[in-house]
């Protein structure tokens, strides 16, 4: 107990590690990807003649992930301050440049070409976001109770906001959500929010009606069995109504067969639904959970404020893609592409929550025990 | 960077914070839970069900038409196995041993087969009507994305025989003509089904397990057509087609107790199991009669031209086609001359050869005149003058009141499609001259059914009766199914005229112009006629003959009807040994 007494620094030698945190992660992985093989491999055999197309893909991905994670995990988070700034302009420069150099797909340019492999900058976006405001929050936590730093804080992620919202709106919601969780958590205040709140959701409210095509998302939501664009959302519904409570099986699922248009992207959800029912379905929520309350243990038991609102940061990327993308799934909200994290085809992705995840174990590295 | 100065711990507030952002996370992961549990527990049917109507692709399988089975239980319509071969083009591992196979197998030209193994579809069909023998074949090499299926195809073993009566049938088992088309709901039957699941582009999934709806076949129609008689009909009416190069020949043969039809014929007959092919018979006389101008003629058809000629061969004339009956009609002006009471057997007519009315001259037949007759006689001579009279006697008044009362003016509802009504000069258009023309069977229209049908009325006793050939329905086991029955309307004319006619028309063949078809140890009654027709100029016949036998109690009546002869003319020198032809056959045949 003397030696915990000691400055940071020494605490190499009594290393905690949060195991459990690792393990969930590697089991959502393998889940993810049996899943993504189950779902894609209809896809894969009928576009490209080789069923495991999207899962060779994916695997390739997450290998280089899972090198990131525990090389990341293995650099003291703090390391990360002096390359906040430089993150930050990074992504705002990448994604400015997808803008212009981006490559089409489905009438949005989000990716960005480098060779044989795409990369989408906005995945880096969320976190440089959450490296670069946990570092200006840290540095002036002491003003952040203020109304006009909080401000200011928020002023300054507008430009990355306002870059990716161009061509992909859900992911600058969720730049945007998780600057709020982590100003939440840094300001002693809560009237403070409850402005922010009603800011934005008047500022959504104006935006929905200024864009008819918004307006009219709406409208397909409340009926989607009614607008051909609804098309989408009935073959989730149809899928994860069909699942019932213990799902058709494994790989038994009839709507990926092509019903549900790219089912192993935002909408694998409905796929698992309807594999592995209602319990497979709770199962999974009630895994992510745990992974968010991993999140929260180690947040609140961080060395420091600034290992803190890392976690802060990932837990609120994560909690709000699982949120929107099932609320999104089950039609409880209009509907907008938002993958879901370590399961949703997707290779950037996969490789920046895994780096994220590193991030965060790096910060459960730094836990002194005593407090655990 | 001065990293030990600036070391920021958590504070509570903080701590609390994260508690809360959690506790947030946490409900509304609970809300989605709820969400979940709505959709997969309590709308989980409703989902489902539209999930599977999504992904169930009904397959029909046909129900097997009912055979159409006559008198003697002859089969006259059943179905044939055949197949419909096509390829799956996902499933072809070996292309080229597949279009070598179907090459060989289906006899296409290795073109055709190439083009549709190689276009990239779903399912490509090769061909339909495939034999099953060589569907067999096909199957036999075992080769991958080969679908053989098997379906029914009609089938006539007699292809010929009575096809306008019969009719066809279309690619979807239905009635397209005769027969077909009236019983079309009993022979019918109703598909099955094969529920099989697919995926979005409709591809059947494998061992995806099936669910089928097993077809009722359709029921047997039994009608009261006998083979015998009407192949026997056939070769009569060829022969007076072929020996009067006719433009056609139409032959009834019905039992006029019960409108029972045994035969019906209108040489020439097309092929019923190729109904699309035209018969050599209805393209234009080639101007040299080899084979080759032939199908050079059918090839040169525009496509509106060939269904035109389609229609006309597909036409029952007995039923859809109306003719100037001529003398045949004078049995229906003397039934109702005697029924009226207006002429005695005995009464004396004299015949100078024509009869003046009104301003016309209206000729007999014989122009030098049948001279001093009675009614019996006049009626074997078949003597317009005599008829003009008897016409004159009943007025048009009366006379109209029989057509009515013979059933004349109505369609006779015969169990075939397509019948003609009776074309007749409205009543208050008819002056002396029509009048007198109509008393002999001329200026008026009607159907080669309607004349044999009020005829038997006239000689049964008195009783309407409903020509038909649907005698019962049974299924296919043979179990009764249904008993068909037709209208029939007593007391046309009393017994007394019916008998009279019977005794008229007896002697018109054992002594009168229809001697021709007199049978040794038989009596037979009839009437011969022939007819011009419009225009007149064009000296266009038609020969008929009707005869009924025996002339006391009769069983079966026979109308003859020659269209266009050439040569003789006369009903009575080339009809009427026709129906003795027939007659010397089935009476004996019948007894």
């Amino acid at each position: 107990m003397a030696k915990s007494q000691e400055r940071p620094k020494k605490e190499k030698s009594i290393r905690y590690f949060d195991y459990s945190m690792l393990f969930l992660i590697i089991f959502l992985l393998c889940f993810g990807l049996i899943m993504l093989y189950s779902t894609s491999s209809y896809y894969g055999s009928t576009r490209f003649g080789n069923a495991a197309y999207y899962l060779k893909r994916q695997l390739f991905a997450t290998s280089l992930g899972v090198v990131a994670m525990i090389v990341i995990s293995r650099i003291p988070y703090r390391f990360w301050m002096h390359l906040s700034g430089l993150a930050y302009l990074l992504a705002l420069a990448l994604c400015t440049a997808v803008i212009f150099v981006g490559s089409e797909h489905k009438g949005q340019s989000r990716w960005l070409e480098i060779g044989p492999l795409s990369f989408q900058p906005s995945e880096f976006a969320k976190l440089a976001v959450i490296i670069f405001l946990a570092t200006i929050v840290y540095k002036t936590s002491r003003q952040i109770e203020e109304f006009k730093s909080l401000v200011k804080v928020i002023l300054i992620v507008m430009p990355i906001v306002g870059v990716v919202a161009y061509n992909n709106l859900s992911t600058a919601i969720i730049i945007l959500g998780i600057a709020i969780c982590m100003l939440f958590v840094a300001s002693p205040k809560y009237s403070h929010f409850v402005l922010v709140g009603a800011g934005a959701i008047l500022v959504g409210v104006v935006f929905i009606f200024a864009m008819s095509y918004r307006a009219e998302r709406i409208q397909i939501w409340l009926h989607p069995e009614e607008y051909d664009k609804g098309y989408q959302t009935m073959q989730g519904l149809y899928a994860i109504g069909s699942g019932g409570l213990f799902g058709r099986g494994l790989g038994e699922s009839m709507q990926k067969l092509g019903f549900i248009p790219e089912a192993q992207n935002d909408m694998i959800f409905s796929v698992i639904c309807e594999e592995l029912g209602l319990f497979g379905a709770v199962s999974l929520i009630l895994l992510y959970l745990l992974l968010i309350w991993r999140f929260m243990i180690v947040a609140n038991n961080a060395s420091d404020l600034y290992g803190a609102l890392i976690v802060v940061g990932v837990m609120a990327h994560i909690a709000i893609q699982v949120i929107l993308n099932i609320a999104v799934v089950t039609n409880s909200i209009p509907n907008t592409g938002i993958s879901l994290p370590f399961i949703s085809y997707g290779g950037t992705s996969i490789l920046f929550l895994l780096s994220e995840m590193g991030l965060a174990l790096s910060v459960s590295r730094g836990i002194r025990l005593e407090v655990v | 960077m001065k990293k030990d100065d600036f070391f920021v711990r958590s504070r509570t507030y903080n701590r609390k914070k994260i508690w809360i952002m959690f506790l947030a996370i946490f409900f509304l992961a609970m809300f989605l839970i709820g969400r979940l549990v709505y959709l997969m527990v309590f709308c989980s049917v409703y989902y489902g069900q539209e999930a599977e109507d999504l992904h169930e692709r009904e397959r029909d399988i046909k129900a097997a038409r009912g055979r159409i089975i006559d008198a003697t239980g002859t089969v006259l319509a059943t179905n044939k196995s055949v197949c419909t071969v096509s390829v799956v083009h996902s499933q072809i591992e070996d292309p080229e041993a597949v279009i070598a196979a179907l090459t060989k197998e289906l006899g296409m030209s290795e073109e055709t087969v190439r083009a549709r193994v190689e276009k990239v579809s779903s399912i490509e069909r090769i061909k339909t009507n495939v034999d099953k023998e060589i569907g067999d074949n096909i199957r036999a090499y075992g080769l991958a994305g080969i679908k053989v299926d098997e379906d029914y195809k009609r089938y006539y073993p007699y292809d010929t025989l009575a096809s306008k009566v019969l009719g066809f049938t279309g690619a979807d088992n239905q009635g397209i003509l005769g027969l077909e088309v009236v019983y079309d709901e009993y022979l019918q039957g109703t598909s099955g089904k094969i529920l099989t699941l697919t995926d979005a582009r409709g591809i059947e999934i494998e061992n995806a397990g099936e669910t089928r709806v097993e077809p009722v076949n359709g029921n047997d129609l039994y009608i009261s057509m006998d083979i015998n008689i009407q192949q026997y009909c056939e070769q009569a009416a060829e022969k007076a087609y072929v020996q009067k190069s006719a433009d056609s020949v139409s032959i009834i043969v019905m039992d006029p107790r019960n409108g029972e039809l045994m035969a019906m014929v209108n040489y020439p007959e097309f092929h019923l199991n190729e109904p699309f092919v035209l018969i050599d018979e209805m393209l234009p006389e080639p101007e040299s009669g080899e084979e080759g101008e032939i199908a050079a003629q059918a090839s040169a058809l525009t496509e509106e031209e060939r269904q035109d000629l389609l229609n006309q061969m597909w036409r029952n004339q007995c039923i859809s086609d109306t003719y100037e009956p001529g003398s045949t009609f004078k049995i229906i002006t003397a039934a109702a001359a005697l029924e009226e009471d207006v002429v005695k057997l005995e009464d004396a007519f004299y015949c100078p050869g024509y009869k003046i009315v009104e301003d016309r001259k209206i000729r007999c037949a014989k122009t030098t005149g049948h001279g001093a007759e009675t009614f019996v006689t006049g009626i074997m001579n078949s003597c317009n003058p005599v008829f003009i009279e008897l016409g004159e006697r009943l007025g048009t008044e009366r006379y109209y009141h029989y057509f009515q009362q013979f059933g004349l003016m109505q369609k006779t509802a015969i169990d075939l499609p397509g019948e003609a009504a009776t074309i007749m000069h409205k009543q208050e258009n008819v002056g002396p001259v029509e009048l007198a023309t109509i008393s002999f069977g001329q200026s008026f229209q009607i159907t080669p059914i309607q004349l044999v049908t009020t005829v038997s009325s006239i000689i049964n006793g008195g009783t309407r009766v409903t020509p038909h050939f649907g005698v019962e329905v049974r299924d296919a086991d043979g179990t009764l199914v249904e008993k068909l029955s037709y209208r029939t309307t007593g007391g046309i004319v009393s017994t007394e005229t019916s008998e009279t006619m019977q005794y008229l028309l007896e002697k018109v063949v054992s002594e009168g112009g229809g001697k021709n078809a007199y049978i040794e140890g038989y009596s037979i009654g009839g009437k011969t006629a022939t007819s011009q027709t419009l225009p007149r100029s064009r000296n266009r016949y038609i020969s008929s003959f009707l005869g009924f036998a025996p002339a006391d109690d009769p069983q079966v009546l026979v109308l003859c009807i020659i269209n266009n002869p050439q040569g003789t003319y006369y009903g009575g020198t080339i009809a009427a040994p026709v129906v003795k032809e027939i007659m010397e056959n089935i009476l004996p045949y019948l007894d």
